[in-house]
């Protein structure tokens, strides 16, 4: 199947069980990982990517990852440090990823969503402006993702 | 006497009127406002009593404006205000003070400190004694348009993530619109769930909005430093865009300081009334509710309270809406103690969590906000200010609370009922 | 100046000189203190019922929410004093009959037991917020010179006062002088210290009140 579009990139996610949507929310945070210096959010990543994890795990997981995002909040009147932000939707993605299963939801999409963010938050600090591909990227990723599950 | 300490002070004593003379008179030392003082409770230090904040102000006052007082400044029996008695109150003006305005609730004689201390900081901050990092943001909104140096972009950026979440297109400078929509810098950072949850609702209810390309920054740093001039650029710049796009009604976002900065501080630093209308989200939201414009299914089940931020509710008047707008979504929503037009400051607003140096003292203040949420054991926490969020999580995470904290208007937007026009949203 | 004379002048010349400077004095403060004005407020109001200057004026009097239990000696010993004060000055024969000595105005006087039972709890009452303000961190930082020298005006016209109706410590006729005195020292002292709050309370509620109201809040 292929995607064109948000409706259908989040329609198809939605359709996914928790842990297959983890595993592909894994892939989406994976793409932005190492906009991220904290290691709570890289190995919030990495869990979700393995695959087979605990419950209590997860928590654990969930939890580093969420101080890391409040660690990484602006100050109102302060000047915005973009590349602070960058940091910080990566957190909110790993968050996502590892999300517990009882509060899931389309945890793959708020991960993808979040990704996008910090893809954006990064390319403002570039300067290179707010256009970017991650969309089209997290798009064919997805294809290839339903694509490995047909075939297996 | 050094340039900016005569410039402080003559600032100073232009910033004196009658109510301020009454005050001083007024004021017996009992201490009351230290009882109703977060950093006062938490800390047990009596320099942190609101009205010993402004002895400086007042010696001024009594030297300048009374006769006994400038006998006694003639005679040497009352010293003048120095410029190191100034960098010694930057602390308690600054770090230990939020401008929640509970010190104004309680004082038996009347004293409204909160506005002393607003104006007190209009001083310092001439005299050059208002912490350095929110002084760079009077730099930064005119050089950049933005306190935190946010420029347009960053806005095309978030309207084009909330096009993608939710398949509305985010209009950009429409002239004729209803709405005009603020944004703080907070939200375009840190929860851009805000415009999303935003755009969902003026869709279902049917309204017309608009974002201002030349004036979207709700933030005004101005207000928490105490600095007029940089407040009037700001407001001037939600003025005239709000004039040229010649709408009806300009929503102050999510943010405390802002509103209080455009709804009851706007007009008087641009000397004139507004020809537009100026709501909170908040008062909004409640009005479309009241209308039949805001259709809602299902409820939360779980345990939730609300956090009244203090510019909007005792500072600003807007006290019920957020209570109607609960019961909307929360089928057990308890009240926090003394919450309402009493509730606790959460420690981070009036610039206080942009000041490094007055973290540790924010900290331990927050106990004070621990301690109401302990007596109610929530399961969530809503609120309405983003800055309220953030001091929020900030404290949670460092006494290890527990407790996720959600904004009122991604709640209530989580709970629209589906669009009536059918078909897939674009894409 | 024999005990006599100097009660005649008290009486006299002493309470003419006081009341007139008291009456200057509170006029030439009010004057100094309003006179300064405020700004209009530009912003669009928000009209709720209850939330006015007027309201706060006589809302204020009441402890807000919470507040009792964090100081009730602030409150309970203030209230006390403060009404035990307004009791004494006002419904007691004799001074009613020097008011109206006065102004020509006059009303009926409370009997002189529950005088001197009010007399009693306001003085126990200033002893209590005395010591309240030497013992507590806050007000004894916050006190000044000002503050013990406002609680002595106060303290003694109510002491000596008592005393002489009770024919205690000095002689009768020196006792009534040392009351008058000292009530004439606290009249000329009032509109210079921190007492002046009887006069401006009214104004600093009116205006905190009015500040509020304007966003429509009832404070």
């Amino acid at each position: 199947m292929s995607i064109h579009n948000d409706s259908e990139f989040k329609a198809a996610l939605e359709r996914l069980a928790p842990d297959r949507q983890r595993q592909v929310a894994a892939r989406f945070a994976r793409r932005v990982a190492d906009l991220s210096q904290d290691v709570r959010v890289k190995t919030a990543i990495e869990a979700a990517s393995r695959g087979g994890v605990s419950e209590a795990e997860l928590e654990v997981l969930h939890q580093a990852a969420n101080s890391a995002r409040v660690e990484s909040f602006t100050r109102c009147g302060m000047e915005a440090d973009w590349s602070d932000q960058t940091g910080h939707f990566v957190a909110k993605a790993a968050m996502a990823c590892v999300r517990p299963t009882a509060a899931a939801g389309n945890l793959a999409w708020d991960t993808a969503m979040h990704a996008r963010m910090a893809r954006t938050c990064q390319t403002i600090t570039e300067g290179t402006g707010t256009g970017n591909r991650e969309t089209e990227a997290q798009y064919r990723l997805l294809e290839d993702f339903l694509n490995q599950g047909v075939r297996t | 006497m050094n340039a900016s300490l005569d410039k402080g002070v003559r600032v100073l004593k232009e910033m004196i009127d009658a109510p301020i003379a009454s005050y001083f008179a007024s004021c017996v030392h009992c201490g009351l406002c230290a009882e109703a003082c977060l950093f006062y409770t938490e800390t047990g230090d009596p320099k942190y009593t609101p009205i010993h904040k402004l002895a400086p102000m007042r010696r001024l006052y009594e030297q300048e404006y009374t006769l006994l007082g400038r006998l006694k400044k003639w005679l040497g029996i009352s010293p003048p205000v120095t410029d190191s008695e100034l960098g010694a109150w930057q602390e308690l003006v600054y770090n230990s003070c939020t401008l929640c305005g509970r010190c104004s609730a309680v004082c038996p004689v009347g004293n409204d400190i909160v506005y002393m201390v607003r104006k007190f900081r209009e001083g310092m901050a001439v005299a050059g004694h208002a912490p350095a990092g929110v002084i760079e943001a009077t730099r930064r909104t005119i050089d950049l348009g933005s306190p935190m140096g946010v420029k347009l972009h960053a806005v095309k950026a978030q309207m084009k993530h909330v096009e993608e979440e939710t398949g509305i297109a985010v209009p950009l400078d429409v002239e004729g619109a209803e709405y005009m929509v603020q944004l703080s810098s907070m939200e375009i950072i840190n929860f851009p769930e805000y415009l999303s949850a935003v755009a969902r609702i003026m869709q279902q209810a049917g309204k017309t909005w608009t974002l201002c390309s030349t004036g979207f920054e709700a933030t005004n740093a101005g207000i928490q430093i105490g600095v007029s001039d940089l407040a009037r650029t700001i407001v001037m710049r939600i003025v005239e865009g709000a004039e040229r796009l010649k709408v009806k009604t300009v929503i102050s976002p999510e943010c405390g300081h802002a509103y209080t900065a455009i709804r009851w501080e706007g007009p008087n630093l641009i000397g004139r009334p507004f020809t537009f209308r100026v709501q909170h989200i908040v008062e909004v939201l409640d009005e479309f509710r009241a209308q039949g414009l805001l259709k809602t299914q299902g409820m939360e089940t779980d345990r939730l309270t609300f956090h009244d931020p203090c510019q909007l509710a005792r500072r600003g008047g807007v006290i019920e809406p957020q209570r109607n707008l609960m019961r909307m979504v929360a089928k057990h929503f308890v009240e926090l103690p003394e919450a309402g037009l009493m509730n606790w400051c959460c420690g981070g607003g009036g610039g206080v969590s942009a000041n490094e140096e007055a973290d540790a003292l924010r900290l331990t203040a927050f106990k004070r906000k621990q301690s109401q949420l302990e007596a109610v054991h929530p399961d969530r926490l809503v609120t309405a200010c983003a800055v309220c969020r953030t001091t929020i999580e900030e404290g949670l995470e460092h006494y290890q609370m527990k407790l996720p904290v959600i904004g009122l208007t991604e709640l209530i937007a989580a709970h629209l009922t589906a669009p009536a026009a059918g078909g897939p949203e674009g894409g | 100046m024999t005990d006599i004379q100097l009660l005649t002048w008290a009486r006299g010349q002493g309470l003419d000189l006081a009341v007139a400077a008291f009456l200057f004095a509170v006029f030439w403060r009010l004057i100094e203190i309003y006179s300064l004005g405020r700004k209009q407020d530009l912003a669009a109001p928000r009209l709720v019922a209850g939330a006015s200057g007027w309201h706060t004026v006589l809302r204020r009097s009441l402890p807000p929410a919470g507040m009792l239990k964090r100081s009730p000696v602030s409150y309970f010993g203030g209230y006390l004093f403060h009404l035990g004060l307004a009791m004494v000055v006002l419904l007691f024969a004799p001074h009613i009959k020097l008011i109206e000595s006065l102004t020509g105005v006059s009303w009926p006087g409370l009997p002189s037991q529950f005088i001197d039972l009010a007399t009693v709890v306001t003085l126990a009452a200033l002893v209590v917020v005395l010591v309240d303000r030497m013992t507590k961190p806050v007000k004894r930082y916050l006190s000044t010179s000002g503050d013990w020298l406002a609680w002595l005006v106060t303290f003694l016209p109510v002491l000596t006062g008592w005393l002489a109706v009770r024919h205690l410590l000095l002689p009768y006729p020196t006792m009534l002088t040392v009351h008058i005195l000292s009530a004439e020292l606290l009249l000329v002292m009032l509109p210079f210290t921190k007492l002046f709050h009887a006069f401006t309370t009214f104004g600093s509620r009116w205006y905190n009140g009015t500040v509020n109201g304007h966003k429509g809040v009832a404070i």
